[in-house]
């Protein structure tokens, strides 16, 4: 290891470290511009040249190497003149605009030129202009500003996964530009605002609202997928003002998703429901919470004293583990055991045969290492918009990513092998794997008798259409070009695999893969409190009804929480109809919500801003946070509203003062994690395969719907989130399907169809999507335009409308 | 001994009182310089720190920019700002209260003030009869400044050679 003195002290460093490397491990400051820690380096800024000893010139700290001995002075005259002509340079176009730039305050050139600058400036000649670029919803632009230190450049292409910036022109012309006529529209983009060192590019719904010197930062945990990143929430009076991300090397290393950024947008919308409301012959009247309490009391007292398992409670599992958990607790002072929180599940017949609480099988930061991975169901980039790009790290690391979907789309990194099918043939895909992999020397003989009886009659295809040879070589290691014989391999199931009719399958042949090569195996789970809930218990009774059940028959009352039923529910057609057919539907709910429209009582509860809790993500970590601001209008905390339920129905065990006795009954008194990391376990009482699987089955020749999340419908709040919603990723809905799949219908592209399942339909538009595959088609869900459809994956039927001649 | 004698005479005689009186009637024929307030004023500096006053320029246009630089300035935290982006895209308060009950007149916001939208007037006898009367607002505060515009000018003018 080399040893170098920065400024007379004297350090060890890594072998092919820079020098700004060094320096900043020692708290040595050197003024930076394009150097990211998290990005290549580009040195084009020159902001931080240094001294180095026997050199006739400055050199650029952020790209020098050290080399054993080197001496480097970065507040030597000679540096410092160095840094100060380079400072001179970069405002000779810049403006004159810190007042009206929202960057003022938290700019690095701010900052910089008050060390560096001169107090006034030698140029006389015209400043430069630069006209901004439109590049979306989210982020606005004043490129005069830029100082084309590319750091968004360079965070798009290697980050994001598509160089959606660039720089074009030289010297006094070079400007970032966005291609002609398109936004940026990456779903990681807003860190660019972060990452910008000027004011040059800024969040657009934040624009001239605050200055970072009236904002209050408190801590928080983003409330919208697995990940659970860290988040800052900037507040202003009672107003959270914009979402920032913290720094956690294990989570989210320093950036955040743009749902997590942007969702705040929805925290005071006029949607929010601020006072309690009865409905009294059918309209909705607003009143206090003692009556809307004992209303919904009496109610739910009522049913339950006839028969508990007339209830069926409903629990978002975006809730905290607090809320939850109560929510359970309450079911079961009412003799209820009828709770579920997996609302868009369906397939439930891998309940008690699990072990322990599922998770993702390995921690976040695994991902970026590992070197083999086969995705299953998930369309990445929607669900997980953060983790794939921990995965994009291990693909340009050498990983091979093989996936399995029934969506094409592209998820922004080169994808070794693929398997594109119906839903319905995914099972049978998966089989194929196994078999491939089963049948490897190496394998012979160590898959267990109920597996490979299960398996016995599968084929493996070969051809274009089946990649089920080559993503077994793969994930075991003894593909073309061996270069391992037993990598780091990872089988991972997304929201599609979770949300699929036939995942008890899917998961089991997953596990049994995962285990025959011995990679890690897990689920990316799909809400925040995913797995918290989970571990809660927050299941049903052992004989009691789940998710699905609930709502298939309909029970007499319901309680809600947090859940909008036909937009987070599994069949949407369903769940509206168990709600209309309830006597009461007690909801506890953000907002005011058109899905609602049933139920009987609506509690305002308090948005995850606005409530203390804790959510366990997909690795199994537990964080707990605080209200960043005051509940709005009459709203209170879930958990209390929960608590005082309990109360008035004199369930014991409910005097609650805060949300940490809450969770330390949960935890029991124990370590959370070190409780979690027992209990998360991902394999199935080997019952699981047997008893579950129907593999072989032909696939029968009809139309299927793919029925997927969209990125920003995903929940409560990101639904209401305006500028997400004009973004480039709320796509039209209609009918999409495969160019041949249309011409085989005969329909039109545009062309009008209704679609119907089950009893429902809707009328759409037909368009071509050549990523979705031939025999299905794509219409979104948990929207309320498709609330009269059923299952979101399942037969569908589709005919043309047909124009009556006039 | 002597001095007790000498202090009873002074009493006796009421020295003390005559020159009291001496120095009341010094001023009684000496020049009046009562100001009769409000007919009369003492003369002001230009530089004299009395009500604000957001200026606009001649156009019509307000000059703020809502960079709130004064109200982070305030020592008193007098002054309440609110901004956004106005529909032509700038950027502009929505909101601009001064507390006078809070303030007290140190000029730091003006001083502060890149583009010489907040001021301090010479005017100086204002008043409220209820204490919300005091809360001035962006309307009043350009009231003010289209007001005194002619006379706001002349004093900065006048002392921008010193600044
Ligand atoms: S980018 Fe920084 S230096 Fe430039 S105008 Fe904005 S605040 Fe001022
Ligand atoms: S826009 Fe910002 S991040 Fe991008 S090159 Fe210019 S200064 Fe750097
Ligand atoms: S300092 Fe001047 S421009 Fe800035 S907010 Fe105050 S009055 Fe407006
Ligand atoms: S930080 Fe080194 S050249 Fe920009």
């Amino acid at each position: 290891m080399p040893t170098i003195e920065i400024d007379d002290k004297v350090i060890e460093v890594k072998a092919g470290s820079t020098i700004i490397e060094a320096a900043d491990s020692m708290g040595i400051p050197i003024p930076r511009f394009c150097y990211h820690k998290k990005l290549s380096v580009a040195a084009n800024c020159r902001m931080c040249l240094v001294q180095v000893e026997k050199m006739g010139k400055p050199l650029p700290a952020c790209a020098t190497p050290v080399t054993d001995g080197m001496k480097v002075f970065t507040r030597s005259q000679f540096a410092v003149k160095a840094q100060k002509s380079v400072m001179e340079f970069l405002l000779i176009n810049h403006p004159l605009d810190c007042p009206i730039c929202d960057q003022g305050g938290e700019c690095e050139l701010q900052d910089i030129a008050v060390g560096y600058g001169a107090s006034g400036s030698r140029y006389t000649e015209e400043k430069r202009v630069v006209l901004n670029k439109n590049i979306g919803p989210l982020i606005s632009t004043d490129m005069t500003r830029c100082i084309q230190c590319t750091r968004c450049v360079r965070f798009l292409k290697e980050v994001g996964g598509m160089m959606e910036l660039g720089m074009v022109g030289r010297g006094e012309h070079a400007e970032i530009t966005a291609y002609v006529d398109k936004s940026v529209d990456s779903e990681l983009s807003g860190n660019i605002i972060d990452l910008c060192p000027v004011g040059a590019l800024t969040s657009k719904p934040f624009r001239y609202s605050a200055r970072t010197w009236e904002l209050i930062r408190r801590h928080s945990i983003a409330p919208h997928d697995g990940l659970g990143s860290p988040i800052e929430m900037h507040v202003k009076g009672n107003t959270v003002m914009r979402v920032l991300p913290r720094e956690d090397e294990a989570i989210n290393e320093c950036w955040i998703s743009d749902r997590d950024r942007y969702s705040y947008e929805a925290l005071n919308s006029a949607d929010r429901l601020t006072t309690p409301m009865i409905k009294d012959n059918g309209v909705w009247v607003e009143t206090d919470w003692q009556s809307a309490l004992e209303f919904a009391a009496t109610r739910l007292n009522d049913i339950a004293r006839n028969n508990p398992q007339d209830i069926g409670v409903l629990v978002s599992p975006n809730s905290t583990m607090e809320e939850a958990y109560l929510a359970k607790k309450l079911a079961q002072g009412l003799g209820c055991g009828n709770v579920d929180h997996r609302l868009r599940q369906s397939d439930f017949r891998l309940d008690s045969k699990h072990i322990g609480t599922v998770w993702m099988g390995c921690n976040i930061s695994d991902v970026q290492s590992m070197e083999r991975v086969l995705v299953i169901g998930s369309n990445l980039r929607n669900e997980h918009p953060l983790l794939t790009h921990r995965l994009r790290k291990a693909v340009k690391a050498g990983a091979e990513l093989s996936l399995l979907n029934p969506i094409d789309d592209d998820p922004l990194m080169p994808v070794a092998h693929k398997t594109i099918c119906a839903p319905d043939a995914m099972v049978n895909a998966l089989a194929q794997i196994l078999k491939a992999m089963s049948v490897m020397p190496r394998y012979a003989g160590h898959l267990s008798p109920a597996v490979s009886n299960l398996i016995d009659k599968v084929k493996v295809q070969s051809g274009p259409q089946s990649s089920a040879q080559a993503i077994a070589e793969s994930l075991s290691g003894s593909s073309a070009s061996v270069d391992l014989v037993a990598p780091r391999a990872a089988v991972l199931l997304g929201n599609i695999a979770v949300h699929h009719p036939r995942y008890a399958e899917i998961y089991s042949l997953g596990e049994a893969i995962a285990e025959l090569c011995g990679a890690s195996f897990g689920v990316l789970s799909e809400a925040a409190n995913s797995v918290g809930a989970d571990f809660a218990q927050v299941l049903p009774n052992a004989d009691a009804m789940n998710a699905r059940t609930m709502l298939e028959s309909p029970r007499k009352g319901y309680l809600l929480v947090n859940v909008e039923p036909e937009l987070d529910c599994h069949n949407a057609h369903l769940a509206a109809k168990a709600m209309a057919e309830a006597e009461c539907v007690v909801a506890l709910t953000v907002f005011k919500s058109e899905a609602l429209r049933d139920a009987d009582v609506l509690l305002p509860i308090a948005p995850f801003s606005e409530t203390s809790g804790t959510f366990m993500n997909m690795e199994g970590r537990v964080q707990t946070f605080s209200a960043a601001v005051k509940p709005l209008g009459e709203c209170r905390p879930a958990w209390k509203v929960l608590r005082v339920l309990g109360n008035v129905l004199n369930i014991p065990g409910f005097d609650f003062d805060s949300s940490e006795q809450v969770s330390r009954e949960i935890f029991g008194g124990e370590d959370p994690s070190q409780l979690a990391s027992n209990r998360l376990n991902n394999h199935l009482y080997d019952s699981g395969v047997r008893d579950a699987a129907r593999v072989n089955d032909e696939t029968p020749n009809i139309l299927q719907r793919i029925g997927e999340i969209s990125l920003y419908q995903a929940d409560a709040l990101v639904r209401r989130a305006a500028p997400l919603q004009k973004t480039k990723y709320a796509v039209p809905l209609a009918a999409y399907m495969h160019h041949a799949q249309l011409a085989q219908l005969g329909f039109q592209a545009g062309g009008a169809v209704t679609v119907s399942q089950g009893n429902g339909s809707v009328s759409l538009m037909a368009q071509i999507d050549d990523h979705v595959p031939i025999g299905c088609i794509r219409i979104a869900a948990a929207l309320k335009e498709t609330a009269a459809l059923g299952d979101m994956f399942g037969p569908l039927e589709i005919k043309a409308v047909e124009i009556k001649a006039a | 001994m002597f001095n007790r004698i000498k202090d009873v005479l002074r009493s006796l005689m009421l020295v003390e009182l005559l020159k009291g009186m001496m120095l009341t009637g010094r001023y009684l024929f000496a020049r009046k310089i009562t100001v009769q307030y409000p007919e009369e004023r003492t003369p002001q500096s230009g530089r004299f720190r009395g009500l604000h006053a957001l200026r606009l320029y001649p156009n019509g246009e307000e000059r703020c920019i809502a960079c709130k630089l004064c109200e982070a300035v305030c020592p008193a935290l007098a002054i309440t700002i609110e901004s956004e982006q106005r529909d032509d895209g700038t950027r502009r308060t929505t909101r601009y209260d001064i507390d006078l009950t809070k303030c007290i007149f140190c000029g730091f916001c003006e001083e502060s003030c890149p583009v010489d939208s907040i001021v301090e007037t010479r005017v100086l006898d204002y008043h409220g009869e209820k204490r919300g009367d005091l809360l001035y607002t962006k309307p009043m505060l350009l009231e003010m400044g289209r007001k005194y515009e002619t006379q706001i000018a002349t004093d900065r003018t006048a002392d921008a050679k010193f600044r």
